[in-house]
């Protein structure tokens, strides 16, 4: 099996021999079909934490592929201009390169910058003659400087939009009236500063360019934080400024956007982030892996000059939402293409399941309760009208019980207007006979303004029984309410040959509530009695009203002298429309309940001792606390 | 001054004081005496005088009522014409009250002419009862001065028996009737035997009424 393995080994090992030698004359193709890992070399013309280079080097080493054949290993290496210039350490570094990469010969080199490319071309025989050359992040302005290039050196060139960005700026800002350009001091900075100058000039018409070119950062910054925001900054960033100060132009832009008072737009895409609005920008990452498609090209064997190569790195209009919020740029102005950083996703967009759910629950929630509100209202209403109803019910049987009390009330009223009338006349036939009796007459005319008194006493008790008045929550003296009524229902009781007796023995009993209801209690049960004896003989038709007070509780007894109530009609004595009379509704009773429990009070009825009916009614009575609230009100 | 016995003297039971203060009054103007009750009873405890008059009485009072009072005053020797008062005659208690012998039935609030015009008419009334009743005592009075053997005899008279009829009744003779019949005549005044029967039916009137 060992033996096996080696002698299968060796024959792989011929193999591969020959095709070394194939590979060497169809070079460059050849590392195609070397089974050795393809090494792709990339010269990066500045410092390694160019953010440019570390993106073209992200998006390079993601299209990279060794397609069928083996890894590609991908080697970097960096100028590091402009802090590193000159012939001699160009010709350093490439004997350094030339020496590094002696046993790890490179299939395709790659040339990040202007000045990689430059490196490259210069040092090409020496370093690696015949390796193809991709290039990337080299402008086209640089490219056309540099004329007419080997078949071998391609690459898609970047474009510096800066004018198209100063353009789409000034569009998002037109306020703006003075356009500030900084650019830095660098040979790179200084390429840069030439293209703006040969751009700006379009611009002047509606604004006043000043270039900050090659100044010291304090004074860059110095300026900018001056700025209103009738200014539009444009910022190339710079590799050094005037006092000799390397940056990243990244690093730059940052100190700028930092106190900058206007707007502050770029054209590299490294700077979003930095506080820049936008630009027109290239997308580093896309060179990378526009170059790679290159390399992969050259690795397996697809001729470079075949493919048509773009012709040119497309820049896409960048933007930052925050800062398109801080200065106020209006968003209908920014096109559906852009890209956009930093925008926040939409709440909707984020969580639109639960944002559906919660505006679901929302709208169920508020549908319920828009329902329990319309609900109550309509309970509210129904109960308002109930109790109108109650009120009117109440009010119209007020109106009918004084009704059956009409013959008491003329009678009431017949007595005083009586006396009056024979008062009247007694003094006018004392005055016919020319008599001298002043003293009798002023007693008669005493009289007369004293029974007229009574009888509108009589009718004002009257009206105050049939008003309609607003139902009250007042102080009142029970003793003093019954005494308002105890005049009819005397006269009443008188009519139907009863005798009604009416004991208040308190000299005075508080309570709280509408004054004419609780008359119209009292009124109903006295009916009810006087009823309840009317079959009887006439000295035993008797009434005894009385009004008890004992410690915060206020009684109302009626009691008569008559048959009594029936067990079977207890439960219902107090219903509606019972009636054990052929006359009358059977309201009494009710409404006595009605009115005594809307005061808190309690009604009950039950068999006297010595016979006859005993109709209980209990209220509180004015408590400490209820007076104090009714001297609040 | 005139004779106290002769002067009519009117009382007023009601148990409204203003009321019954003003009919008093009023019937002073009236140039009447007049007396007022505060109720039935208090009138029954009252000693009547016997004098003309007549009763001014309220329908409708606490305790006994005018009706009520109305039926127990034959019992109590009075015998005044009643002229009821009431705040709202209904047609069973005027009916009552009338059948009763009230000679008047007032509605209150009582106008001057109306209870004056009433208490006339009682007066009237009132002495025309006096005088039968005074000639009832006259008559029995004469009544009491026949022996019983005369009025055994003025019975038969006046049953229309003749004296021939009357002796053979009481086995008496002819002439002994004729001497009573002439005896009774004389005591109570009568002329004729048509007169005679006249006033015993008058005496039989009397004393049943």
């Amino acid at each position: 099996m060992l033996f096996a393995r080696m002698l299968r080994s060796a024959a792989g090992r011929i193999l591969c021999l020959c095709c070394l030698g194939q590979a060497f004359a169809l070079a460059p193709l050849a590392a195609m079909a070397d089974h050795k890992a393809a090494n792709v070399l990339v010269i990066y013309s500045n410092g390694r934490l160019l953010p440019a280079n570390v993106e073209g080097d992200r998006g390079l080493r993601e299209a990279l592929s060794g397609g069928a054949g083996p890894a590609v290993n991908v080697f970097d290496e960096f100028l590091d201009v402009p802090r590193f210039t000159g012939a001699a350490f160009q010709a350093l570094m490439s004997t350094y390169l030339r020496e590094k990469y002696a046993a790890q010969r490179p299939s395709v080199i790659v040339a990040g910058g202007p000045e990689a490319l430059t490196f490259c071309l210069a040092n090409r025989a020496e370093l690696f003659p015949g390796v193809p050359i991709v290039h990337m992040a080299v402008s086209d302005v640089f490219l056309g400087k540099l004329g007419r290039l080997p078949a071998d050196v391609q690459g898609v060139p970047i474009v510096y939009e800066f004018a198209r960005t100063i353009e789409q700026a000034l569009a998002w800002h037109p306020q703006a009236r003075h356009l500030v350009l900084v650019t830095g001091a660098s040979p790179q900075d200084r390429e840069w500063e030439a293209q703006l100058r040969r751009e700006v000039p379009r611009f002047t018409a509606r604004v006043h360019p000043e270039f900050l070119a090659g100044l010291t950062t304090p004074a860059v910054q110095q300026r900018l934080a001056q700025l209103k925001d009738d200014t539009v900054v444009f910022a190339a960033g710079y590799f050094r400024d005037g006092d000799g100060r390397e940056f990243t132009p990244r690093e730059a832009v940052q100190g700028m956007t930092a106190v900058s008072g206007a707007p502050v737009y770029a054209a590299f895409n490294t700077f979003i982030g930095t506080g820049v609005v936008g630009g027109y920008m290239l997308d580093y990452r896309g060179m990378g892996r526009q170059a790679a498609l290159a390399v992969n090209d050259h690795l397996h064997g697809t001729r470079l000059a075949q493919a048509p190569a773009a012709r040119a790195m497309p820049n896409a209009l960048n933007v930052d939402w925050r800062q398109v919020r801080r200065w106020a740029i209006d968003e209908r102005a920014i096109p559906d293409a852009a890209v956009v950083h930093f925008r926040e996703p939409g709440l909707w967009e984020a969580h639109r399941l639960e944002v559906l759910l919660a505006v679901g629950v929302v709208v169920l929630q508020t549908g319920l309760i828009a329902g329990l509100i319309v609900e109550r209202r309509r309970r509210k209403l129904a109960v308002q009208a109930e109790q109108k109803q109650r009120f009117e019910l109440v009010h119209a049987s007020r109106v009918a019980v004084v009704g059956e009390l009409t013959g008491a009330i003329a009678h009431e009223i017949n007595q005083p207007l009586g006396a009056i009338l024979s008062n009247a006349e007694a003094a006018e036939m004392i005055l016919a006979t020319g008599a001298q009796r002043p003293a009798e007459l002023r007693q008669i005319l005493a009289d007369i303004r004293r029974d007229d008194l009574r009888a509108s006493e009589v009718i004002r008790r009257l009206r105050a029984l049939l008003e309609k008045h607003q139902v009250e929550h007042k102080r009142f003296d029970l003793n003093e309410a019954v005494g308002d009524v105890e005049s009819i229902l005397r006269a009443e009781a008188r009519r139907r040959g009863a005798v009604l007796e009416i004991l208040l023995p308190v000299p005075a009993v508080t309570m709280v509530g509408d004054r004419i209801q609780i008359q119209q209690v009292l009124i109903n049960l006295v009916l009810n009695a006087l009823e309840a004896v009317a079959e009887l003989p006439e000295p035993r038709r008797r009434v005894s009203v009385e009004v008890e007070k004992t410690a915060g509780r206020v009684t109302l007894l009626v009691r008569d002298r008559g048959t009594g109530i029936a067990p079977d009609q207890m439960p219902r004595l107090f219903d509606s429309f019972f009636s054990t009379k052929s006359t009358g509704m059977g309201l009494g009773l009710s409404i006595v309940r009605t009115l005594v429990e809307a005061h808190g009070g309690r009604v009950t009825a039950e068999n006297g001792v010595d016979g006859g009916a005993v109709f209980r009614v209990e209220w509180p009575a004015a408590g400490a606390k209820n007076r104090r609230n009714m001297e609040q009100a | 001054m005139k004779d106290k016995r002769t002067t009519p003297l009117i009382h007023v039971v009601d148990d409204d004081g203003p009321l019954r203060t003003a009919l008093l009054r009023l019937l002073a103007a009236a140039g009447f005496e007049a007396q007022g009750h505060a109720s039935a009873g208090d009138f029954l405890l009252y000693p009547v005088p016997d004098r003309p008059g007549c009763l001014l009485l309220d329908v409708r009072m606490p305790g006994p009522s005018g009706l009520d009072l109305q039926a127990a005053l034959p019992e109590h020797g009075v015998g005044l014409p009643i002229i009821f008062m009431t705040g709202h005659a209904d047609v069973p208690t005027s009916v009552r009250a009338m059948k009763a012998g009230a000679v008047d039935f007032l509605e209150k609030p009582v106008q001057r002419q109306n209870l004056l015009d009433a208490i006339g008419r009682a007066l009237v009334h009132d002495e025309r009862l006096r005088r039968e009743r005074d000639d009832r005592d006259r008559l029995r009075e004469r009544f009491a001065l026949l022996s019983p053997r005369e009025q055994e005899v003025l019975e038969q008279v006046v049953a229309g028996k003749l004296n021939k009829q009357i002796a053979s009744a009481l086995q008496v003779s002819e002439r002994t009737i004729k001497t009573l019949r002439a005896q009774c005549m004389d005591k109570l005044g009568a002329t004729s035997a048509a007169e005679l029967g006249i006033l015993v039916e008058r005496m039989r009137r009397g004393s049943e009424g």
